[in-house]
């Protein structure tokens, strides 16, 4: 059986996760390693997540127990790799405050699969869309004057997909 | 438990990640204190928020910056935590008592391990600011490690280097010294040298330069000092065995001393200094020492000498030649030895000295054991002592082709021509191939012997050529001892040669069966033919011409009448089955048994070996007691001198009486058989009896057969060559040829020039300008 660690969310939620599945995150892993962490230990303190977010990120990490993933050195595998189908239907269903909030929560954490899947799924969002459509997507009001806009169209004319 | 600050600016967080840091750092009260879990995160996490609020913040405050490095945050603490790192270091003191090797160890053993923590609770500037730095081309940036190692470097090992340095060089000459110290702290010192090595440019790169720099060269010139000192004093006043374990023992220690604290790089180096200083440097008391050591025999000596040597590839070669050298020697020792004790044989029996009568009275036997002898010894010599290095191996090779080919008995001073090795290595063959009565004779005689002679030859052509005659006998004359052993040599000469070296053996091989089938052909049809049931017993022999050593001279001769109807009988049969071949008659290598009654009345007749010619001499004696030798010479049909030397034993041993002081040239002597024939024995040789052709005589036939093959074999080989190469200068072809005729001989110059000349007389070559030819279709 594998250790248990406690940790408590930012809104003082007590979670006990398996040490191999708490060690996807690269900072958990970390400090384990560095601070002698056993059971008598206080439990890790993620003042920068709530226990809904939290909650995700396990539900992943315990999906993703067994997966490897690129290096992370390896950039290129890691931006070409197109998102994992659990992973696509897994940010899917969350709304859009819940994929910023994972992404936030993965980057904290440092937990570099999750934070791709999360950025890609954005990315997604963006991908042929209109200005419009991007701004009614993400809720942008257009603070640009219609001669400012004009501009910035001429500008980047030859980025236009026709 | 919110109380990391969140939105606040650089005092602020600095302040409130500081007394982590400094417990990270190893600056706690007690060194070994470290940082909870607690503290870590709220390290880590202050320095997030640092980083992510500033620069959501500082995007809004300078909207103007386009770059999008602007919008990540660290520099302000990442200059900090520089300032603060260089402090520390720099505060670092020894305590009382403590020399600066153990204060750097102990605090550098710390450092390092503060380092990583800090590396990583820094992760997210490690991540974000200072990558995008980095890539943007900065390279007085780097991530919190290296930062953390510079410093070090910077502040605490430059500074005190020298003393460092000197302090572990003590160290290890203290161990050299055969003193204990402390090598767990050498080698985290010495790794630190390594771990310093940082290259700006490129993180990931592995850098000795401090490693080398600061540490190894002044390690190896300390090195090589102190075992040039060393092994000078040992030298002074031990012998040179005790000076090879010395330096044996001394290398092992250093190569553990190695794997213990030094860099892999170090390694190369360091056997360097260690080879130029306890073995280059004292080669030639070695090699001075190596004669007398082959002397003794001293094999665990020699093995000691050779591992010491065979770690300076360049001081083996002259060790090498000493053994060729010393080997070549003895060889030529060995056979001189033999050749005294011929000399004193020969003087016992008054009988004149000289080269030529030592080699026609050396027994080929003991010639060969000699060579084998010395082969032998120093074959162990270089299984035991030098594990068949092949530089060694070759030497010995050279080394015996040089006593073997060339010796006092095989190149009798004065003597210019070929080696006499291989025509006694043919009769020492002969001697274990023919029937012998004396089976202890050859007991100790080997094919494994003769092999091992036959690989050193030079003239492997001339082994053939003497081989072949010897063989030819054995074949003919039925002497062979066994068919088995014949085969095995034939296939063990083809394999160690070439198929085509014993093509010709092969041939006569094959006559000999061809010959079998032939008689036994003959036996049936003389069968059928009351005329020829006498002759049952003919043994006929049917030879290529080329393949046999034997000059086919037209001989007069008239068969007996007795004969003539077996004769006729089997040249019928052979000229049916191959119809238009030529067969000439070798009359003079004829033999038969003759029965002869002249014993006493009522007892056994006599048997007689006799050659043919002797028969048709004997066989008119059935008519009449006595004949004239003109009669004789006109019966038979021969000419005086195979006449002459065919009946002079059947005179010496009185089977014939000739007239008192007559001449047998004269053709009116009168030869009378005797009544009564008297001999001990019931069977008679009168055969061997024959004088043979001169022994020289043969010989020279022998060499102008070699000779002659060789030139064949030299011009065929310029025409292969030239064939494909169609224009060759002078030089090349010369190389050439003698590249692919030493398996055979070892070409002159002066032949291959003789034969190239020849064929450009014949127009197969013709001579260019620069030394060239030029091949002509």
């Amino acid at each position: 059986m594998t250790e248990k660690i406690r940790l408590t969310t930012s809104d003082d939620q007590e979670f006990i996760v398996e040490r191999n599945i708490i060690e996807r995150s690269v900072l958990i892993k970390n400090l384990l390693n560095d601070t002698g962490y056993d059971e008598d230990s206080e439990a890790i303190p993620l003042p920068n997540v709530r226990s809904s977010v939290f909650k995700k990120v396990i539900e992943w990490a315990e999906h993703h127990k067994d997966t490897t993933f690129p290096d992370d050195d390896d950039e290129d595998a890691r931006k070409s790799a197109p998102i994992d189908d659990w992973d696509k239907d897994f940010l899917k269903v969350v709304d859009q405050e819940m994929l910023y909030e994972i992404i936030l929560a993965a980057n904290f954490l440092n937990i570099r699969p999750l934070l791709d899947a999360g950025c890609k799924t954005v990315a997604e969002m963006i991908r042929g869309k209109s200005a419009d459509e991007i701004r009614r997507t993400f809720n942008i009001v257009n603070d640009f004057s219609p001669d400012e806009e004009e501009a910035i169209k001429r500008e980047n004319e030859w980025a236009e997909d026709r | 438990m919110t109380n990391v600050p969140t939105n606040s600016d650089l005092e602020t967080t600095w302040t409130f990640v500081e007394p982590g840091l400094k417990l990270i750092i190893g600056g706690g009260v007690d060194d070994n204190e470290g940082v909870n879990p607690k503290m870590y995160m709220n390290v880590y996490s202050a320095i997030y928020n640092f980083c992510i609020t500033k620069s959501s913040s500082s995007g809004n405050l300078a909207p103007n910056s386009g770059s999008q490095s602007s919008l990540l945050v660290g520099g302000e603490i990442y200059n900090k935590l520089k300032g603060y790192l260089s402090l520390y270091v720099t505060s670092l003191e020894k305590n009382p008592g403590e020399t600066f090797l153990e204060f750097y160890v102990r605090r550098w053993s710390r450092f390092t391990i503060g380092a990583g923590i800090l590396n990583h609770v820094f992760d997210y500037m490690n991540r974000y600011w200072i990558q995008k730095e980095r890539s943007d081309g900065r390279r007085d940036i780097f991530d919190v490690n290296t930062l953390a190692l510079l410093t070090w470097k910077d502040q605490l090992f430059i500074p005190n280097s020298e003393v460092l340095i000197k302090e572990i060089l003590e160290q290890i000459k203290l161990q050299r010294d055969n003193q204990v110290v402390d090598t767990a702290k050498l080698a985290t010192a010495i790794k630190s040298f390594v771990a310093l090595g940082i290259d700006v440019n490129d993180l990931k790169k592995p850098n000795l330069a401090v490693y080398i720099d600061h540490f190894e060269t002044p390690f190896l010139a300390a090195t090589k000092q102190y075992y040039t000192a060393e092994s000078s004093e040992y030298l002074a006043s031990h012998n040179v065995i005790d000076y090879m374990k010395k330096a044996e023992q001394r290398i092992n220690e250093e190569e553990s001393r190695e794997t213990l604290y030094l860099d892999e790089h170090s390694k190369k180096p360091l056997t360097d200094r260690l080879n130029e200083a306890l073995i280059v440097a004292h080669k030639q008391v070695m090699y001075d020492k190596f004669n007398e050591l082959l002397d003794q025999n001293q094999i665990d000596h020699i093995s000691k000498m050779f591992g010491l040597f065979n770690r300076v590839q360049s001081t083996l070669e002259p060790l090498s030649d000493l053994l060729s050298d010393y080997i070549k020697t003895q060889g030529n020792k060995a056979i001189e030895n033999l050749k005294n004790d011929i000399a004193n044989d020969l003087t016992k029996a008054n009988l004149p000295v000289s080269g030529g009568a030592i080699l026609k009275n050396v027994d080929p036997k003991l010639y060969i054991r000699t060579l084998i002898q010395v082969h032998k010894t120093f074959d162990g010599v270089v299984t035991a002592a030098f594990q068949r290095n092949p530089i060694f191996v070759k030497a010995l090779d050279s080394a015996c082709k040089g006593y073997i080919n060339d010796n006092s008995i095989a190149k009798p001073s004065g003597y210019k021509g070929n080696s006499r090795t291989p025509d006694i290595l043919a009769k020492y063959s002969d001697v274990l191939l023919k029937k012998s009565k004396d089976a202890d004779a050859v007991g100790d005689m080997s094919l494994d012997d003769i092999m091992t002679i036959f690989r050193f030859l030079n003239d492997k052509d001339a082994f053939e050529t003497y081989y072949r005659r010897l063989l030819a006998r054995r074949l003919i004359h039925g002497t062979s001892s066994s068919e088995e052993t014949e085969e095995a040599i034939v296939h063990r000469l083809q394999s160690e040669n070439s198929l085509e070296y014993t093509s010709k053996i092969s041939k006569m091989f094959q006559d000999i069966r061809t010959s079998h089938e032939l008689r036994t052909l003959f036996k049936e049809e003389a069968s059928k033919d009351a005329e020829l049931a006498r002759a049952a017993d003919f043994e006929p022999f049917i030879l290529t011409e080329m393949m046999w050593p034997f000059n086919h001279t037209p001989n007069k001769f008239q068969i007996p009448t007795d004969l003539e109807a077996s004769f006729l009988k089997l040249q019928d049969i052979y000229q049916s089955k191959h119809n238009g071949r030529v067969l000439k008659w070798q009359w003079n290598l004829c033999r038969g048994d003759i029965r002869a009654n002249l014993s006493k009345p009522g007892k056994v007749p006599f048997t007689f070996s006799m050659t043919l010619y002797q028969i048709a001499i004997c066989l008119p004696f059935n008519e009449t007691d006595t004949y004239t030798v003109g009669n004789l010479l006109e019966l038979t049909g021969l000419d005086q001198v195979s006449f002459t030397s065919a009946i002079a034993p059947l005179i010496k041993f009185k089977l014939f009486t000739q007239e008192e002081g007559s001449s047998i040239e004269d053709p009116n002597t009168k030869i009378t058989v005797v009544k009564e024939f008297k001999a001990k024995k019931l069977k008679i040789n009168f055969a061997a009896l024959v004088r043979g052709i001169d022994n020289s005589k043969e010989q020279e036939e022998a060499e102008k057969e070699i000779n002659d093959d060789r030139k064949m074999y030299l011009k065929a080989c310029i025409v292969r060559i030239m064939k494909t190469r169609k224009s060759l200068a002078h030089n090349m072809l010369i190389n050439e040829v003698i590249q692919q005729t030493h398996q055979r001989f070892s070409a002159k110059i002066a032949d291959i020039k003789k034969c190239v000349d020849e064929l450009v007389d014949k127009e197969y070559l013709a001579r260019k300008e620069n030394q060239t030819y030029d091949y002509l279709a």
